[in-house]
């Protein structure tokens, strides 16, 4: 499965039509100031949708580490978590930039930037732990449990706390919607990037990921520790 | 292709920048930065294809 072409070509396909028919398609008025850069939804919100999915996948084989102490699992969570992390590293710089634009500074104070803030420095300090511990397995278990928890803080800061005030993101208290696509904003003809785009950039999330595990997966063989 | 192109843009035109024909260069560059990135992902995973078969490279 990590060496199969398919998704990989299905990924370059939906970012191509994502990043070609995403400049074209009609998209709605919504004030003045938001005209055409809604179309960054097509970039920046499927940038936390991957965050979601490659952070989950992390979880599963932390979780499958405890259960079965195999070093292979460790490094597909991992790996998977420092993907996860360039993802949501992306999507907050995107954000940032973004919200110079339309809301005038690039740090609001918005809860949902704050929660984002925490929820990537919690997975930051997941790579420290890691980096403090020598002992192989010692290391795959603390980090593996210490997954699992950053995981779960995802929720209180992502999708928890902003919907319970106000926000400039939509979703947040007084305001429609959900905490990822306001139902006002994307038109049905918007729909049709948007759902692509999001497994296009999952998908290339997902390749990155597998080329990490096979290079410590080969360097880990050739130590002979495997 | 360029007509297909402005039958897809034809009921688009408050967006300035398809009613002076810019987004289409847009558009053609951030194809290119995408297939280069795509070429250059491939690229490394053919190359860890071949140390994992155990060929020299």
């Amino acid at each position: 499965m990590l060496k199969a072409k398919w998704w990989k070509v299905l990924s370059f396909v939906l970012l191509l039509y994502t990043c070609t028919y995403g400049f074209i398609v009609k998209v709605p008025k919504l004030d003045d100031r938001m005209r055409e850069s809604i179309r960054n939804m097509f970039f920046h919100v499927p940038m936390w949708f991957g965050m979601m999915i490659l952070f989950f996948v992390s979880l599963v084989y932390a979780i499958k580490y405890l259960r079965t102490a195999n070093p292979v699992h460790d490094v597909y969570s991992s790996s998977y978590a420092s993907i996860g992390l360039l993802f949501g590293t992306l999507g907050i710089i995107t954000g940032a930039f973004w919200a110079n634009y339309q809301w005038g500074s690039p740090w609001v104070g918005d809860p949902k930037q704050n929660g984002a803030a925490i929820a990537l420095l919690i997975y930051f300090a997941y790579f420290v732990l890691r980096g403090s511990l020598l002992d192989m397995e010692k290391r795959a278990r603390l980090s593996a449990v210490y997954n699992i928890f950053s995981f779960f803080m995802l929720f209180p800061t992502l999708w928890i706390l902003p919907r319970l005030t106000e926000s400039l993101h939509p979703g947040g208290q007084g305001s429609e919607g959900n905490p990822g696509i306001n139902g006002k904003d994307m038109t049905m003809d918007m729909r049709t990037v948007f759902y692509p785009a999001v497994i296009g950039w999952t998908l290339l999330g997902v390749w990155i990921s597998t080329i990490h595990i096979r290079v410590q997966l080969f360097k880990l063989k050739k130590e002979e520790l495997l | 292709m360029i007509s297909i192109l402005q039958a897809m843009t034809a009921n688009n035109t408050d967006n300035l920048m398809i009613r002076d024909g810019k987004i289409y260069l847009v558009m053609t560059i951030v194809s290119i930065i995408l297939t280069g990135l795509f070429i250059y992902v491939a690229s490394i995973d053919k190359k860890i294809s071949q140390l994992e078969r155990g060929e020299k490279d």
